[in-house]
């Protein structure tokens, strides 16, 4: 009897022999080698982004970069397989209730996501409460890391104040009587009141002010009363498909050109879905797959999605994406999956791009890094190539300083661990 | 502010226009199949769908082409499945078409992908028309006008062909209908259909207007919903009237409080319900008391 006769079957045990070596084979394993067991369960990171509704065409990107990220990781934290369990955002309620389930059902270490403000508030809340490190990818309202901040979340977008911030210097010269059209939601109410506190600094005058409710398909009569108090600029806080379509009828009823429009932190599939003919206005956005200045691990990023999915990384994949790998950073680095240590690590997390130090405030858990002020080009050449850098902001470590404020500045107070 | 009043007014009835020919399908749905289709808005989202890709392919002439599909594929949903709920308690018929619709909405989102799809109009109908203090879009405008067109052809087809007669008597008595020797399986076909090729006729005129997005038939179904109420059940003047009531309180209100522009067609609609149960041109309906 041979090892290849015992492979092919040719040798024959009797029956109770068999069963009982198996039996005891399988005791010896799980009194012996406990770990094997646990080591075929993978790491779980809990997804938070919406498949359905407006925002569901930034997700789309977001969900991309970030399944990419551990992609690049040949799916592997720690030296285990790891992997990446998705849920819906419907409306704050159910992101909220779906980061529940995450956590007690698939028994995720971290989060990941927040594709609207309302839906973070919502998942920080749960995370805080839970102790489970999130990383809001996407919302920028200034409560996520301001009011409503716990040592637990994390967040990528700069806030609202600070953006619209940068912005101005782009925009004074413009005129100052302005028009604001705002989502009826934390982010479109934060931009709306952000500009114009800082109109107010500047001497402005504003000559509407509508807020619109989400999912709002006809703008028509909203540009017609923009029309009618022909305002210098127009401030925009609409969300994704919402942008969209009101861009679309800007084009439409000829306005386009005629009266500037800015929006910030708005997202290139949401110009992209306009079509190229109909787009105009200065925007800021965190990355554009275009920026001369990427880092050399940003345009490898882009590489890989252009590879995976034959057109550029929009600048929500990026986001995904470097969310995702910073968690994933972190949990290495903690070398643990205990919420303690990787928040410890988060916090510790931090590495250089375009001369600043990226990295997380100790105070509200904010990101601290450069994001950019675009310009819609004149003459778009494709459905991708849409903008202008203008400038990359905060432009030194001490602009970046006075920017993102200090722990004075601050109205988070974040409990103890 | 007249100006501004009227001008919103004009505005509104175009955004009316549009309302009314999603409503139709849907009352014309209902006043012969009596099956309240919860998935009227996917046959609005697939009109706008299939004449982006058409045109890709075929040009302009694949607009029409996008609509004989959509008709399609409604007419073959009906035999495959809405045939089934004939019977079935309305509740079930609701459940059910809801169900479809999300499924549907998936569908699209895998096939098409959740990001918008840009579609322009036309460049013959881009730009402006200005009377004065008064604009309005020249596609709009022209969706306004074709809109009419369409009314007045589909209100000559249901009162002047052989068709259109046994829709109406259907839509009232399908039991004698049917003892008339008339087909009525291939009536209730084909009436899906034509309920789905007005929606896809909603959907290519659409297209140009809102992004082209999966969700773009939830959005449209709300309001057709409203207006169908509003306006009594199975009716077609009253799916009219009310399609332009709702487009010129959605418009006015948003001239004087925008907050409410999204609540304004359902206060509409309690009001009138409050004073007329069956709508504005409700009838009493024998098989549906």
């Amino acid at each position: 009897m041979n090892q290849l006769d015992t492979l092919n079957g040719n040798v024959r045990l009797p029956r109770r022999k068999l069963l009982g070596g198996i039996a005891a084979g399988a005791a010896a394993s799980s009194l012996a080698m406990p770990h094997i067991a646990r080591a075929a369960e993978p790491i779980r990171i809990g997804l938070l982004q919406a498949k359905q509704g407006p925002i569901s065409q930034q997700a789309q990107y977001l969900q991309q970069g970030t399944f990419l990220a551990l992609e690049q990781l040949n799916n592997e934290l720690l030296g285990q397989p790891a992997e990446i369990v998705w849920d819906d955002e419907i409306s704050p309620q159910a992101a909220g209730q779906n980061a529940v389930q995450l956590i007690e059902q698939s028994k995720v270490v971290a989060l990941l996501g927040g594709s609207l403000s309302n839906f973070a508030l919502a998942e920080e809340a749960i995370a805080g409460q839970y102790k489970i490190p999130f990383i809001v990818n996407n919302g920028a309202a200034e409560d996520i890391t301001g009011a409503k901040c716990n040592p637990y979340t994390f967040r990528l977008q700069p806030p609202v104040p600070v953006q619209a911030a940068a912005m101005m210097p782009f925009l004074e010269h413009i005129g100052k009587r302005w028009y604001f059209l705002s989502a009826s939601y934390a982010f479109g109410q934060d931009i709306a009141n952000s500009f114009k506190a800082l109109l107010k600094n500047a001497g402005g005058v504003i000559v509407g002010d509508d807020q619109v409710p989400v999912g709002t398909a006809d703008y028509s009569a909203f540009i017609l009363k923009i029309r009618d108090a022909k305002p210098d600029l127009v401030i925009g806080g609409l969300t994704s498909g919402d942008l969209s379509n009101f861009l679309k009828q800007w084009n439409d009823f000829g306005m386009r050109g005629k009266i500037p429009f800015t929006e910030i932190a708005v997202g290139d599939p949401d110009l992209w879905a306009v079509g190229k003919n109909n787009v105009s206005g200065i925007y800021t956005t965190l990355w554009w797959y275009k920026d001369p200045n990427n880092s050399p691990s940003d345009k490898a990023f882009a590489t890989a999605y252009q590879k995976k999915y034959n057109r550029p990384a929009a600048d929500k994949a990026w986001m995904g994406w470097y969310c995702a790998k910073i968690m994933f950073q972190a949990i290495n680095a903690a070398k643990s999956t205990k919420a303690e240590a990787i928040v410890e690590a988060l916090q510790n997390w931090h590495e250089v791009d375009g001369g600043l130090n990226v990295h997380f405030n100790k105070w509200n858990n904010q990101l601290e890094h450069r994001f950019l002020i675009v310009g819609v080009k004149k003459n778009i050449p494709d459905q991708w190539d849409y903008f202008d850098v203008l400038a990359s902001v905060p432009g030194s470590p001490e602009a970046m300083m006075a920017a993102f404020g200090t722990a004075a500045d601050s109205v988070c107070h974040m409990s103890a661990l | 502010m007249l100006d501004m009043m009227v001008m919103q007014a004009g505005n509104g009835l175009a955004l009316g226009f549009l309302y009314v020919l999603i409503a139709l399908g849907l009352s014309i749905i209902f006043g012969l199949l009596g099956i309240v289709n919860f998935a009227h808005g996917v046959f609005f989202a697939l009109g706008a769908y299939f004449s982006v890709t058409m045109y890709g392919v075929m040009g302009w002439w694949g607009v029409p082409v996008a609509m004989v599909i959509v008709t399609i594929i409604g007419m073959l949903t009906e035999v495959l499945l809405i045939r089934r709920l004939y019977d079935k308690d309305p509740l079930v018929s609701l459940i059910v078409t809801f169900a479809f619709s999300l499924l549907a909405e998936a569908v699209i989102r895998t096939i098409w992908g959740p990001e918008g799809q840009p579609f322009d109009a036309p460049d013959a109908l881009s730009g402006v028309i200005v009377f004065g203090p008064f604009v309005i879009a020249t596609y709009r405008l022209a969706v306004m006008l074709l809109a009419m067109v369409i009314l007045a052809l589909l209100w000559a087809f249901l009162n002047y062909t052989k068709f259109g007669r046994i829709l109406r008597a259907g839509s009232r008595d399908p039991g004698m209908v049917g003892l008339l020797g008339i087909n009525l399986p291939r009536v209730f076909t084909g009436t899906f259909g034509l309920g789905c090729l007005l929606a896809a006729i909603a959907g290519v005129l659409a297209a140009p207007l809102w992004t082209v997005t999966p969700s773009m038939g939830t959005a449209a179904i709300m309001p057709a919903f409203v207006i169908v109420t509003i306006g009594g059940l199975g009716s077609y003047m009253g799916a009219v009237v009310a399609g332009l009531l709702v487009g010129l309180v959605q418009s006015l209100t948003i001239q004087f409080f925008p907050e409410a522009s999204a609540a304004a067609m359902y206060v509409l609609m309690a009001l009138v319900l409050l004073l007329r149960p069956r709508g504005l041109f409700g009838e009493q309906w024998e098989r549906f008391e």
